[in-house]
């Protein structure tokens, strides 16, 4: 990991967001509807990339789209001919302020299923075309739980560029990847960080550990839990959940998606937009059969993808503890609950 | 408003004279001032049970099969919750037998911000009208009001409306928790959900989300009860009760001052087809 750190405060913070906003295709969280999401924006005053509220939507959606158009058909007599879509995935390189470590994270997990048996190339384009800088991320949200999880939130290599609040206004901008380090080299903040830098950054990040209300013990969660497949819990958990999409949607590493198409006369496009497993019909096979009928297995599915099956098989925890699904949960269910209380370890 | 204590009693006397299999309230939320539905079998868990001005779930929702699979159910609801009720009963989705129905004067729930939510302003029936047990004190039917923001909806030009709502629709996620929080979207099977179809594709785009809420909308044209379940579990934060209300207002004028769910056995202003009706509001 690169340690190429420049010193700056507040007045040169905002300079550097300016110079990026300037020169590159940027997306940062912009304020709508009484909530942030990450939007394109041509001017620092449109947005706010040290927004301290959450976004509603995590960072997916600009790697995974809502809806993707896969490819263009057109029926007549001699068959059905398929084309290519008009799309371009990414033209230009981009930058995204205003990330937080656990949206970040979210797409160093969903990479592991991109690049496995089958290479999204729209996906890889706009990952390698993205550079990613952090938000200053001080104090932890009522429902986030990032630095409990298996990554390592203090030495994160999720962001290109991570900055970091230091003591008595000074504010670090660090390169960590480099991508990164270029884009820091292209700003004209250029002081390097004094030697105490490095104390400062750990410093801060233990204030910012103290700050969560949320702990779990990982290891053990995630011990017990596979071995709760039949456990009576995930129906008490379940119970109150009204069983809509949020949680999957809103969620930085759910992949899951259906196909559909739209179709007016002889043409039409194909379409790849979210699914969910929390959707009573996720499983519902062409014979009639449903595996999962009903809520308590679809939770018991959506909970053990994320803290045991994605973890086997990819060595991440699935979970990144953002917290999103809960803050956006209808009846406030939250994923921290669920696995604490099936595998009964309460706080 | 805070009814917790009688809630507490009377799910007590049910499940020990066992007349439910389980009970339906809210519960304080761990972490703020919140609060969650909350669905009990057990009565050890009775006094978690809560009524506040922070109640603010429509628990009808949870009388939708999936949820109830056809036991008996104690079930605390408000004025707008009632009326849901009332229609869910009408349209035969739950038998009257099955729900001992716990009826509030509601006097207003409150908003995330901590005022008094928009819906409650404008509620025409604060007391619940379908209940076997009453609490608080009725106050009575109150006067239809037409709000601002649906008076202001329709001076917008009519080709410039379409270009509104497809900005506002643009936010959509497709998520359709709108839709599973409504307790009177209750087919097995939504339209919108058939995936087969190319007319309702199931794709995000935004005229996906203006097809899908333009019809979910005209579903509940005479049947919404304006309990705004839809509005406050859209994460996306969409107005979506300017559909509902727009519907709701037309509906009130041309037809009798209709409003879906106030009586026992009406299905609606659809329902009731008359040769005078009023045709000259259709586009």
């Amino acid at each position: 990991m690169s340690v190429f750190i420049v010193e700056t405060d507040k007045a040169g913070l905002q300079k550097f967001y300016e110079e990026i906003i300037g020169k590159f295709e940027t997306y940062a969280p912009v304020e709508k509807f009484d909530k942030y999401d990450y939007k394109k924006v041509s001017n620092l005053s449109e947005c706010n990339p040290d927004s301290p509220i959450e976004t509603t939507m995590s960072l997916k959606p600009l790697f995974f789209p809502k809806t993707a158009k896969i490819m263009k058909f057109q029926e007549d007599s001699s068959g059905t001919t398929l084309s290519e879509t008009d799309e371009d995935p990414l033209a230009g390189s981009r930058v995204i302020l205003g990330v937080k470590h656990c949206d970040a994270r979210g797409l160093q997990v969903l990479d592991q299923v991109y690049n496995w048996d089958y290479i999204d190339t729209d996906y890889q384009k706009r990952r390698i075309n993205t550079v990613i800088v952090s938000t200053r991320c001080d104090k932890a949200g009522n429902q986030c739980f990032c630095t409990s999880l298996d990554y390592d939130v203090e030495n994160s290599d999720a962001h290109d560029v991570r900055i970091v609040n230091g003591l008595d206004g000074k504010i670090y901008i660090q390169g960590v990847t480099e991508k990164g380090e270029k884009l820091i080299k292209s700003s004209s903040i250029q002081q390097p960080a004094s030697d105490g830098a490095k104390d400062e950054l750990s410093k801060h990040y233990k204030a910012f550990d103290a700050s969560f209300r949320l702990k779990m013990n990982y290891t053990e969660v995630n011990a017990k839990l596979q071995k709760l497949f039949d456990s009576p819990e995930f129906e008490t958990v379940s119970s109150n959940c009204i069983s809509c999409n949020t949680c999957a949607f809103i969620c930085p590493t759910c992949h899951c998606f259906k196909i559909s198409d739209e179709k007016i006369k002889d043409t039409g496009v194909r379409y790849k937009s979210y699914d969910s497993c929390n959707n009573g019909y996720f499983t519902l096979m062409a014979g009639g059969h449903n595996p999962r009928p009903v809520k308590y297995r679809r939770w018991r599915q959506r909970s053990l993808h994320k803290f045991v099956y994605y973890k086997e098989r990819f060595g991440m925890n699935l979970c990144v503890g953002c917290g999103h699904c809960a803050i956006s949960c209808p009846v406030n269910i939250s994923i921290f609950d669920v696995v604490n209380q099936v595998s009964k370890i309460m706080q | 408003m805070d009814h917790s204590k009688q809630i507490q009693d009377i799910a007590s006397k049910l499940f020990a004279e066992n007349k439910i299999d389980y009970f339906v309230g809210y519960r304080q939320n761990a972490i703020d001032d919140s609060q969650v539905p909350y669905l009990i079998s057990d009565p050890a868990e009775i006094p978690r049970l809560v009524f506040t001005d922070r109640s603010v779930f429509n628990l009808a929702n949870y009388l939708k099969p999936e949820h109830t699979r056809r036991k008996r159910v104690g079930l605390v609801v408000k004025g707008c919750d009632s009326r849901a009720l009332n229609l869910m009963l009408t349209e035969s989705q739950v038998k009257r037998e099955n729900v001992y129905i716990i009826g509030i004067c509601c006097e207003g729930v409150l908003n995330e911000k901590g005022e008094k939510a928009q819906n409650c302003i404008e509620c025409v029936m604060p007391d619940a009208v379908v209940y076997d047990e009453m609490i608080g004190t009725p106050t009575g039917k109150r006067e239809y009001i037409v709000n601002a923001d649906i008076k202001e909806l329709a001076t917008i030009a009519l080709e410039k409306r379409a270009d509104y709502f497809e900005d506002i629709f643009s936010n959509c996620i497709r998520c359709n928790a709108c839709r599973h929080s409504c307790p009177l979207c209750y087919c097995a099977k939504c339209c919108i959900d058939q995936e087969t179809s190319t007319l309702y594709h199931g794709a995000n785009t935004s005229s996906g989300a203006m097809h899908a809420l333009m019809t979910w909308s005209l579903h509940l044209a005479g049947r919404c009860v304006d309990c705004r379940n839809c509005e406050k579990a859209c994460p996306s934060h969409l107005p979506l009760h300017l559909l509902h209300k727009q519907n709701e207002s037309v509906i009130y004028e041309n037809f009798q001052q209709h409003l879906a769910g106030m009586e026992k056995d009406d299905r609606g202003a659809f329902y009731k087809y008359s040769l005078s009706d009023p045709d000259d509001f259709i586009l």
